[in-house]
């Protein structure tokens, strides 16, 4: 009996694992192999094996180093501000007495625009001549930004475009926690003489603890492989002033070179450095919240 | 007697069963894949319905697949030898990776004398568009389907006013015209830019795109390929290679990181500061600033004429916007050719198919119809379609017989990548030695193409 259902429980699995072994495990094996061998579409042949050859090039190639910086900056500029106005935006929400649920919608507008039609709309807005953002400058007496065209100015262009688009998230998630969370606790602060500041910190903040750390972590790993807005608004320009990983390993694979080794050996590293800091990420809250037990 | 008349019976029928069976196997119904890049799929599918038409066993699906698509999609299926296409168009630059993978027309013609159209006349494609969109080395890869170069598009309104024509002629004592070179493209452009004449009716002389993309490589030659075949370039870099274009010598070395590469970029660097963001803009961009009036001349593609139709400041296009070569005479050449994968189960439809696509009335339907450019004498002097667009008999004729090109090597996207780089550095300030930065991608470049 126990052997016939195990079967039974087999063969009704089997289908799924077959499924997701040639569309997940295989690939991501083949991805592995190819990392370690010389195969360029663009050039023919069969892969030949080159070791840890493609891993090597990447210390070399100036173009790989500048996008790592770029993600860097993105992860340390981006994260903490998407964080905090999302946090910001979700307190001044619960005070929100009127029309909460039509700012809400608004707010949360960004977030469901795709990227493409974002990347679009964003180009219009930085256009030099023709864009409302350097209209709206000029009132100020600011003469025209080339917002695609000077390093710093694009660089910040795509921090403020992920900011518009993201910042939504963490503020559903936080506002949701905040909207569930046992109104009891916060009066008991407050019969105990708590100020806001207090309650924040000592009520509201720890209850909300794991529901941060989760957004953390998913915001993380979004802008390590952050590619859609870069590809729509600047294409890594001007110079390689907004190159992301991610957006390099698409030039590398299937832009400008077809080099199936070389992407494959950069996406397998992308995939380590993003495990490790989530891992990382996940250790820090977990001691944090040792911590404060 | 009875045997005989048995087996004569036998043959009678076998005959008869041949006859009847043959034509109707001829008749088979065929399809065909034919993928396009989406600027070529509506020429190509009225095209493909004129040809079914003539031959109902056929049927043909145009597939348009966009580039950034479609050539990945290419190699893919070449190198597994699949042939899920039959026919495709293929961009320029991507000969040199494709063409292993491509049927020899010329060899298939000479094979099958005859399915070879009488009246196909492959001597009257323009010589450098038979090459660059059909050739692979000795290798007849494609015919031409798609002719492109660049242009300069300049506000004949503007060129023809009386008033402005004489204060030109007072401060620069010569004709108000479209620039031939870039030197006088440098004049006339402070001419309509008003920081340096108050009186000009633009505030841009140009609009000039040199963004991190693609754009910025192909640009660059029509500054560089004046110099490149010069008297003295010719000299000291030799013969331009059609396959491996302008920015190679013809002993295949990086020909860039010499005086000339370095003054391309300083008479590109001079005419940006009479350009609206030249460095943030690109295709759409610099298409918009022209369409609304705020610069007097624009070089780019074909496709633009007929897109400013509906810009009011610059309607009706005829009257207001002149099209002239672009400055230096040797236009960035684009465009597609049209070939067959050598592994298609159904090459002898797909020969007829191509022939019919890029014969003489297809040429002709395609420019009158869509905007695609024609690639054969006979239509660039046929009086109905210089009726409808009189610059194409010089203008045009001219750009694509002058026209320079980009690698069609398969490195080309490596090293159009690292020149972009490169280019938008030194243009943005960041490398201010220009020779020692060309020298630097130049070495890049050598490793590339060494297989490091």
């Amino acid at each position: 009996m126990y052997l016939h259902s195990r079967v039974s429980a087999i063969i009704l699995i089997l289908p799924l694992v077959l499924v997701l072994a040639s569309l997940t495990i295989y690939p991501f094996l083949n991805m592995v192999y190819m990392s370690f061998h010389n195969y360029d579409l663009a050039k023919g042949g069969d892969p030949k094996f080159i070791g840890l050859g493609n891993y090597l090039a990447i210390f070399k190639d100036r173009l790989a180093i500048s996008s790592v910086e770029f993600t860097a900056i993105l992860v340390v500029i981006a994260l903490p501000l998407e964080m905090l106005f999302g946090m910001g935006i979700a307190w001044l929400f619960r005070n929100l007495i009127v029309g909460e649920r039509f700012m809400r919608s608004l707010v949360l507008l960004p977030m469901m625009v795709p990227a493409v039609v974002a990347g679009i709309a964003w180009k219009m807005l930085f256009n030099y001549n023709f864009g409302p953002l350097n209209y709206f400058l000029s009132l100020f007496g600011i003469s025209n930004i080339s917002w695609l065209g000077d390093p710093n100015f694009a660089r910040l262009g795509i921090i403020i475009v992920d900011l518009w688009q993201w910042t939504p998230f963490v503020f559903l998630v936080l506002y949701s926690g905040l909207q569930s969370m046992p109104a009891e606790l916060v009066e008991a602060a407050r019969v105990d003489g708590a100020s806001s500041w207090a309650v924040i910190r000592y009520v509201e903040l720890p209850i909300l603890a794991p529901l941060i750390g989760t957004v953390l972590i998913i915001r993380l790993i979004d802008l390590l492989k952050l590619f859609d807005i870069i590809y729509m608004i600047t294409w890594g320009g001007p110079g390689s002033a907004t190159h992301s990983f991610s957006y390099y390993i698409y030039k590398v694979g299937l832009s400008y070179g077809w080099d199936v080794g070389y992407a494959s050996a950069l996406s397998i590293v992308l995939l380590i450095v993003v495990v490790f800091l989530v891992n990382l990420l996940m250790r820090v809250l977990r001691l944090r919240a040792l911590l404060e037990l | 007697m009875r045997l005989k008349s048995y087996l004569l019976s036998g043959a009678m029928a076998i005959l008869m069963l041949v006859l009847l069976v043959a034509p109707a196997a001829a008749q088979q119904p065929v399809k065909l894949n034919v993928w396009s890049s989406p600027d070529n799929a509506d020429a190509l599918t009225e095209l493909a319905n004129l040809f079914m038409e003539k031959n109902p066993n056929i049927t043909i699906e145009v597939s348009p697949i966009s580039w950034e698509v479609l050539y990945p999609q290419i190699l893919a299926d070449i190198r597994a030898k699949t042939g899920a296409f039959d026919v495709t168009t293929w961009d320029l630059m991507t000969a040199g990776s494709i063409a292993e993978g491509m049927l020899d027309l010329t060899k298939f013609g000479e094979e099958h004398p005859d399915l070879v159209d009488p009246n196909f006349d492959a001597k009257d494609f323009i010589p450098t568009a038979w090459h660059v969109y059909g050739m692979w080395g000795d290798k007849n890869i494609g015919y031409p389907f798609y002719g492109a170069t660049m242009f300069l598009f300049y506000r004949k309104d503007y060129f023809e006013d009386e008033s402005l024509k004489a204060a030109f002629k007072e401060k620069y004592g010569r004709e108000l015209a479209p620039p031939a070179t870039w030197e006088e493209a440098l004049e006339v452009t402070k001419f309509f830019t008003k920081s340096e004449n108050p009186a000009s009716p633009t505030e841009y002389g140009i609009t000039l795109m040199f963004p991190r993309t693609h754009t910025l490589f192909y640009m660059y030659i029509n500054w560089f390929a004046p110099l490149r075949r010069s008297e003295e370039g010719i000299k000291k870099f030799g013969e331009v290679d059609l396959d491996w274009g302008d920015l190679f010598t013809a002993d295949r070395k990086p020909a860039f990181n010499s005086p000339e590469g370095v003054k391309a970029l300083e008479m590109m660097e001079e005419l940006m500061k009479y350009s609206p963001d030249p460095l943030g803009s690109d295709y759409g961009e610099t298409f918009e600033a022209f369409g609304k009036g705020l610069a007097a001349m624009i070089p780019s593609w074909t496709a633009t004429l007929a897109g400013w139709q509906d810009f009011p400041e610059v309607s009706p296009v005829k009257e207001k916007v002149g099209v002239a070569v672009i400055p230096g005479g040797y236009p960035v050449s684009g465009g597609w050719g049209l070939g067959i994968n050598a592994v298609s189960k159904h090459k002898e439809e797909a020969f007829r198919f191509v022939q019919f696509a890029t014969s003489k009335e297809g040429d002709k339907l395609q420019w009158m119809k869509y905007r695609v450019g024609p690639t054969r004498y006979s239509v660039l002097q046929d009086p109905e379609v210089l009726a409808d667009s009189p610059w194409l008999g010089e203008v045009y004729t001219k750009s694509l017989e002058n026209a320079s090109h980009r690698p069609r090597i398969p490195e080309e996207p490596k090293l159009e990548d690292l020149m972009v780089g490169t280019l938008s550095e030194i243009l943005m300030g960041q490398k201010p030695d220009k020779a020692a930065a060309l020298e630097e991608l130049a070495a890049e470049w050598e490793k590339i193409l060494a297989g490091e």
